[in-house]
């Protein structure tokens, strides 16, 4: 009750020295307001860095995993990466028939750099080669058409499905489906056309186009390539159980001796996860030590102008104490002051916070047409607000918290005789 | 005599002073009852400054003993000093000393604050003391508005809403002309009269004709300790 009394008193207080000093409560501030839009914009940039990667990988799919004879992460030792035998067409035919767990498996070969031509257009892009289970994955969900089925496959069928960014490049405005390019001099007929996948680095996804494996063995041919392996594993949950199967089979498949490290990779999603957590820590320690910059020149500010205050209304805390105001009474005063100035810092910080973001998504999304930044919130979120009040306050009580020690044991005979 | 609220004895205090040591009471002892009104005099220097600060339980006695409504001062805590004051006694200043920023009401209802006592209750309170003053219809006005016998009044009133044991008013007309001072003067009669213990410090004659019971000080002794038969 007396605490209860005693807080809501201590606020009244604090409004009205506020705002008795307005101009000088605002300008004391400025360090904290600096602190909490720092605070806050690398809050959200970690945010959306977080959104884009979400949804990165689920265009890969969390569910997949490759086997390679690279390693996507470009960790391990590259020379004993290069000196590993390539994965060949049967021994990824060979795992596919004897993995149980997976939902599917599917070789898929890669020619970087091939030509593509339709009419007088020529352009360079990516020609996979797969079979028909590449159609189950997120990596190849159409926006028209269909994708080629086994038969097809089997036959060597010269079908083709186009990236995103090959349909665009080569049939502006048109419908592709139906017409033919020529994939290396061989014409091939469209079938249907992979949606946008591409995102950031990963911009390479849309300039591809996906042909069944038999038909890229006779156009572009195998020798010298190494095959990927890719293993649909149907969920996150199976994903153990379906890489153990796939390194026991495959170390059999290359004959690879008890005890020895395995000669090929396993490249997940996840392997990104890491490059994107160091991101995220890069931001997060430039970010907090710019903030903890900032917090402390904003602290020592505040904690100036309370001492200015204690000084100006020491007769005060002398009247107060005469009549019964205890130590923690005082105490309690001047921390509330303290951190309501703090606070007053972090909704001034907010609209300029808020105005940086914005202008930073309107700017990639709408100016530079980048297209992935829209899954990044144009708003501040609520949490991340509740966090830099929380932080403020705090600020505002170690701030605070020497003069307030001062205020509280001053002696009420000394104080009552201060005059200014 | 009645019951007493203050009982002391052999007290000093002393002050260090620049590495000298200065006595501002030696040997004082005194007993005051309830509904008392005692003057406490002297000329600047006597001593009765501290002493005032020592009967407000606002400082502690280098030695002797001071006992209020049995209480032994010397052994509390500067906390257990705030709530001694805040409950047992009614401080009138020289300069009113109000908030400048609070409202009469505001003012008064302060020490209620510090007692924990709910916002009606503090309302109520308070305007029942400023009633007591005479001050209803200023209730809403901050000190800058007031006349300054209107600010010791309003002064008053923050003294008697605890109800407490003692009234101490150090040169309680020392900034108010004469008729002013008298009003203040009879407002502490009549509180006095209605059963408060009031005790005034003052160095002028015509403000302590008033109390019952005279106390001198002279160099931190006291000199005389008179009943005044002229009140």
């Amino acid at each position: 009750m007396r605490r209860s009394t005693e807080i809501a008193e201590s606020i009244r207080i604090a409004i009205e020295s506020l705002r008795m000093n307005l101009l000088r409560s605002i300008l004391t501030t400025s360090g904290v307001v600096v602190g909490v839009v720092l605070v806050v914009v690398m809050g959200w940039t970690i945010g959306g860095l977080d959104a884009v990667w979400e949804q990165a990988i689920s265009i890969m799919g969390k569910d997949m995993l490759y086997i390679d004879k690279w390693s996507w992460s470009g960790g391990g030792n590259w020379r004993l990466m290069e000196a590993r035998k390539d994965i060949t067409l049967q021994q990824a035919q060979l795992l596919a028939s004897r993995m149980e767990s997976a939902e599917c498996v599917m070789p898929v070969v890669r020619l970087w750099s091939g030509s593509v031509v339709r009419n007088n257009t020529s352009l360079r892009c990516g020609i996979l080669g797969t079979t028909n289970e590449y159609g189950q994955t997120s990596s190849a969900e159409l926006s028209s058409g269909r994708f080629f089925t086994s038969i097809e496959d089997y036959h060597g069928a010269k079908v083709v499905v186009l990236g995103e960014g090959v349909a665009k490049g080569l049939f502006p405005g048109e419908d592709p489906i139906g017409q033919t390019i020529k994939i290396i001099s061989e014409p091939y007929r469209i079938i249907g056309v992979i949606a946008k996948r591409g995102f950031l680095f990963m911009d390479f996804v849309d300039n591809q186009v996906v042909i069944p494996l038999e038909s890229f063995r006779s156009t572009v041919g195998l020798f010298e390539r190494s095959v990927s392996v890719g293993i649909k594993s149907g969920s996150e949950r199976m994903l153990d159980i379906v890489r153990t199967e796939a390194i026991g089979h495959m170390r059999a498949i290359r004959s690879v001796p008890p005890g020895a490290v395995d000669d090929f990779s396993i490249n997940e999603t996840q392997a990104f996860d890491e490059q994107v957590k160091n991101i995220r820590i890069g931001i997060w320690i430039v970010g907090m030590g710019l903030t903890i910059l900032a917090f402390i020149v904003g602290s020592i500010g505040i904690m100036n102008i309370m001492y200015v205050s204690v000084t100006e209304r020491t007769k005060e805390i002398g009247v107060r104490k005469a009549i019964g105001a205890r130590r923690n009474s005082i105490l309690l005063q001047f921390l509330i002051e303290s951190s309501l100035l703090c606070v007053i810092g972090a909704l001034i910080a907010f609209p300029f916070a808020q105005l940086i973001v914005g202008s930073a998504r309107y700017i990639a999304v709408d100016l530079l047409e980048q297209d992935w930044a829209s899954v990044v919130s144009p708003l501040i979120p609520l949490d991340l607000l509740m966090i830099a009040v929380g932080v403020s306050i705090v600020v505002g009580l170690l701030a605070g918290l020497l003069p307030a020690i001062k205020a509280s044991r001053l002696d009420p005979v000394e104080a009552l005789r201060y005059e200014q | 005599m009645s019951h007493p609220i203050i009982e002391i004895s052999n007290l000093v205090k002393c002050y260090e002073m620049g590495g000298e040591e200065v006595y501002a009471l030696r040997d004082v002892s005194v007993t005051i009852g309830s509904n008392e009104y005692v003057a406490i005099m002297g000329p600047s220097g006597s001593g009765k400054s501290t002493l005032m600060n020592m009967l407000g339980c606002l400082d502690t006695p280098t030695s002797g003993t001071y006992y209020f409504n049995g209480e032994d001062v010397r052994e509390m805590t500067d906390d257990d000093l705030a709530e001694i004051r805040n409950r047992e006694i009614g401080f009138v200043f020289q300069t009113f000393n109000l908030l400048p920023r609070a409202t009469a009401l505001q003012n008064v209802e302060l020490p209620l604050v510090y007692s924990g006592v709910s916002k009606t209750e503090r309302h109520d309170r308070a305007t029942r003391a400023l009633e007591q003053v005479n001050l209803t219809d200023r209730m809403t006005h901050k000190p800058n508005e007031l006349s300054g016998g209107q600010r010791q009044r309003v002064a008053i009133a923050r003294a008697i809403v605890t109800a407490p044991s003692i009234i101490l008013a150090d040169e309680p007309t020392g900034n108010l002309d004469t008729k002013t001072g008298h009003d203040i003067m009879a407002l502490f009669r009549h509180l006095w009269e209605a059963g408060n213990t009031v005790i005034l410090v003052t160095h002028e004659e015509d403000v302590a004709r008033h109390a019952r019971r005279i106390i001198r000080l002279r160099d931190g002794r006291i000199e005389s300790d008179t009943v005044n038969p002229d009140a």
